[in-house]
C-alpha cells in the first residue's frame, strides 16, 4: 500500500520526527519529576551505611561502595524498567484517546513508522533519564571513594603499613570508584530496559487495555529474570546429575523459547558492581542481542499492527 | 474474520517468537557459561536454598536487586546473631551468599559468626553436659570451616580466607589445630599477594613445639626475600629467638643483635614484649632470656623493666626508663599497649 503511494517502506527521517514528538508527549507527562526523588535518594545513600562495612579496619573497606554502586544500579534498573513499561503500554492507547493516530495513520506514514518512531521515542527519553541518573551516581560515587581512600591510607599509616602496600590497599579502593566497567553495568540496564519497551511495544498492539499491557509485561519481566534457569534445564544435567523429566523439558522449551533472558544483562551490571573484569566485547555482545531482540518484536508488533482497524 | 486474523496473530507471534528463541538461545547459553566462568554471573542456585530463599528470592532475581537483597539479609542475620539465633543466622547466610556468591565479605563474615560467635555461645552453654558443650562447640567450628572453605570454592583467590582459616585454627581461645592453620596460611601466603600471611605461617611455626627449626629457616628464606619483613618488631624478636635456637645446625652461626636490631634499646624493648608473649602465646623462647639479661645490664635497665624481677603484664613502653606510660590506659583500663603487630 505504501508502495502505491509513493512512499518508501521505512523512512529514518519520518520514524524520527514521530520519535521527537513521542519525547515531547512523554515530557509533557512529566516523567523527568521522577529524578528528584531519585536524585535525594542517591545524594542521601552517601550517608548511608550499615555499621560493619564502616571504617578502614573493616575486612573489606570497598564494600561501602559496593553498596552504594548496587543501590544506585538496582534503583536505575527498577525506573528504567517500570518506565519502559508504563510509559510504552500508555502510548498507542494515549494516541488513539486523543485521535493523534488517526491523523498520523491517514497521512502516507507507514506503520511500521510509527511503531519504530514511538519505540524510539520512550528509548530516547530513558536515556535521558538514565544519563542523568548516571551522572549522580558517579559524582557521589566520586566523593565517597575519596573520602574512604583517604580515610584507609589514614590507618594504615597510623598501623605502620609501608607507602607501597598504602597506595596498594587505596589502589583496591579507587578500583571500586567511577569507572569504565562501571558504564558497563548502567548500558546493560539500558538495554533490557529498551528490549522490555520492546516487549511492551509488542503486546500493546493486541492488547486491549493498558492494564493487560502492564500487568503483561510485568510478568514477561519477572520471568526474563529467571527465563535462564528454564534453558539451563535444557542445557545441562541437574543437581545430583539427575536428568529433567519429559515435562519439565517441555516446560523449558517452551519458556525458553518465548520469553526474553534478562539475566545476561543482570549479571553484567552486577559484575561491573563488583569491578569484575567486562570489555567492550561483552558490551558488543549485549548490544547485538539486544538489537536482536528489539528487531524481533518489532517486526512482529508491525505484524499485528499493520492490519489493525480502530 | 476477526478472530480469524486473532488467531492468525497468536499464531504468528509464536512462531516468530519461537525460531528467534532457537536462534538466540545457544547463543545465551554460551555466553551465560563464558560469564560464569569469568565469574560475573552468579553459578546456579540450587534447589535447596531457593526453598530458603522465599518471597525473598523472588525480589533477589530482580539482578540488580540481588546485592541489594544480600545487604538488607545481613541486617536479618545481625538481628539473628544479637538473638543468638544461630540456625536462622546459617540459613540467612546461606541465602545471603547464593544472592550475591563473589561477595568475600560475607563469606567471611558468615564464617566468623559460625566459628567465633556461635561456637563461642556452644562453649559457654552451661546448662548442658560438658559432653555436649564439646560436641556442639566443634560442630559450630567445624561449620564456620565449612563455610569458609565454600568461599573458596566459589572464589578461588580469596586468599584472605586462607588467611582466616589460618586464624581460626591457630586462635589458642579455640580449639587450635595446627596443622590446618599451617596449610591454610600457606595456602594463604601462596597467592603472594600478602606478606602478613608468610610471616604468619613462619610466627605459627615458632608456636609449634618441635617445628621450631622449620620456622627457623622459613623465617630466613622470608628476609632473604624481603628484607623489610624486619620492620616488624614481632619478625625481629621470633627471628631472634629462632636464630638463638641451640639445637640448629653448627653451620648457622649465632646472630649479632645489631644485625637484626636497630639499636640495642629496640631490642631489649622487642624481645621484653616478646618474651610476654611466650608465656601468653607458646611462642618459643630460645635463649633470649640471657640476651635480656646481658642487655638490662649494659642499658642500665630500672629493675621494674627486668622481667626476671618483676612479673609486669604490660608490654614495655618506648621510653622504659621513666614510668609514665605504664598506667593503665585512662578510658579502657586496659594496659598500655605499645605494640606495633
Amino acid at each position: 500500500m505504501s508502495d502505491r503511494l509513493g512512499t518508501s517502506f521505512f523512512s529514518p527521517r519520518r520514524a524520527g520526527i514521530i520519535a521527537l514528538s513521542t519525547v515531547t508527549q512523554l515530557v509533557r507527562m512529566k516523567v523527568f519529576y521522577f529524578l528528584a526523588p531519585i536524585a535525594l535518594l542517591f545524594v542521601g545513600l552517601q550517608f548511608f551505611d550499615v555499621f560493619w562495612y564502616e571504617g578502614p579496619e573493616a575486612s573489606q573497606p570497598q564494600q561501602e561502595l559496593m553498596m552504594h554502586k548496587n543501590l544506585c544500579l538496582g534503583t536505575m534498573m527498577l525506573f528504567s524498567s517500570l518506565f519502559a513499561i508504563v510509559s510504552t503500554a500508555l502510548l498507542i492507547p494515549g494516541d488513539i484517546e486523543d485521535r493523534t493516530l488517526y491523523t498520523i495513520l491517514c497521512k502516507p506514514v507507514p506503520r511500521l513508522d510509527y511503531l519504530v518512531g514511538k519505540l524510539l521515542g520512550v528509548i530516547s527519553v530513558i536515556f535521558v533519564a538514565m544519563l542523568v541518573m548516571d551522572i549522580l551516581m558517579v559524582v557521589t560515587l566520586h566523593y565517597r571513594t575519596q573520602a574512604v581512600s583517604a580515610e584507609l591510607g589514614e590507618y594504615l599509616g597510623a598501623i605502620g603499613w609501608g607507602e607501597e602496600e598504602v597506595r596498594q590497599g587505596q589502589a583496591e579502593v579507587a578500583s571500586h570508584g567511577p569507572s569504565l566497567i562501571l558504564q558497563y553495568g548502567v548500558w546493560a540496564h539500558f538495554f533490557k530496559a529498551s528490549i522490555i519497551a520492546a516487549v511492551a511495544l509488542l503486546i500493546s498492539t493486541f492488547s486491549t487495555s493498558t492494564l493487560f499491557t502492564i500487568a503483561s509485561s510485568v510478568m514477561i519481566w519477572i520471568i526474563g529474570a529467571i527465563q535462564s534457569l528454564a534453558r539451563e534445564g535444557l542445557f545441562t544435567k541437574g543437581e545430583y546429575g539427575v536428568e529433567p523429566g519429559m515435562v519439565d523439558r517441555i516446560l523449558g522449551t517452551i519458556i525458553s523459547l518465548l520469553f526474553p533472558d534478562f539475566q545476561l544483562f543482570e549479571s553484567v551490571s552486577d559484575g561491573a558492581a563488583r569491578a569484575m573484569e567486562i570489555g567492550m566485547f561483552d558490551m558488543l555482545h549485549l548490544g547485538g542481542l539486544t538489537f536482536f531482540y528489539i528487531a524481533i518484536y518489532t517486526v512482529l508488533s508491525w505484524f499485528v499492527f499493520s492490519d489493525k482497524e480502530f | 474474520m476477526k478472530r480469524f486474523l486473532k488467531s492468525r496473530n497468536i499464531l504468528v507471534i509464536a512462531a516468530g517468537l519461537a525460531i528467534s528463541g532457537a536462534i538466540r538461545m545457544p547463543v545465551e547459553q554460551k555466553l551465560t557459561e563464558d560469564y560464569r566462568e569469568r565469574r560475573i554471573a552468579a553459578p546456579k542456585v540450587s534447589v535447596e536454598t531457593w526453598n530458603q530463599m522465599g518471597q525473598t528470592g523472588l525480589a533477589g532475581t530482580f539482578g540488580g536487586l540481588r546485592s541489594v537483597m544480600a545487604s538488607i539479609l545481613s541486617l536479618e542475620a545481625q538481628d539473628h546473631f544479637s538473638n543468638q539465633e544461630w540456625y536462622e543466622l546459617k540459613q540467612d547466610y546461606d541465602v545471603i551468599t547464593s544472592l550475591d556468591p563473589y561477595n568475600l565479605f560475607y563469606w567471611s563474615h558468615g564464617g566468623w559468626h559460625l566459628a567465633y560467635n556461635a561456637a563461642s555461645w556452644a562453649r559457654n552453654r552451661h546448662d548442658l553436659k560438658p559432653i555436649q558443650r564439646d560436641t556442639m562447640e566443634r560442630e559450630y567450628l567445624e561449620a564456620g570451616d565449612t563455610f569458609y572453605r565454600e568461599g573458596l570454592r566459589r572464589i578461588p583467590d580469596a586468599y584472605h580466607l586462607w588467611g582466616e582459616l589460618g586464624s581460626l585454627w591457630s586462635n589458642r581461645f579455640k580449639r587450635p589445630d595446627y596443622e590446618r592453620a599451617l596449610e591454610a596460611y600457606k595456602m594463604a601466603a601462596s597467592f603472594g599477594k600478602s606478606r602478613i600471611y608468610e610471616r604468619r605461617y613462619v610466627y605459627l611455626l615458632a608456636q609449634i613445639p618441635g617445628r621450631e627449626i622449620e620456622g627457623y629457616f622459613e623465617a630466613r628464606k622470608l628476609l632473604e626475600q624481603d628484607p623489610s619483613h624486619l620492620r616488624l618488631p614481632s619478625f625481629r624478636a621470633i627471628l631472634y629467638a629462632l636464630w638463638t635456637n641451640p639445637s640448629l645446625p653448627l653451620s648457622e652461626d649465632r646472630p649479632e643483635i645489631l644485625e637484626i636490631f636497630r639499636s640495642e634499646e629496640e631490642a631489649y624493648r622487642n624481645l621484653y614484649n616478646y618474651r610476654l608473649r611466650t608465656e601468653e602465646e607458646g611462642y618459643f623462647r630460645g635463649s633470649i632470656d640471657d640476651t635480656l639479661r646481658i642487655l638490662a645490664n649494659k642499658l642500665d635497665v630500672p629493675p621494674d623493666w627486668i622481667p626476671f624481677l618483676v612479673n609486669s603484664r604490660y608490654r614495655i613502653p618506648k621510653d622504659f626508663r621513666s614510668k609514665r606510660n605504664v598506667l593503665p590506659h585512662p578510658r579502657s583500663g586496659n594496659p598500655y599497649f605499645q605494640g606495633e603487630e
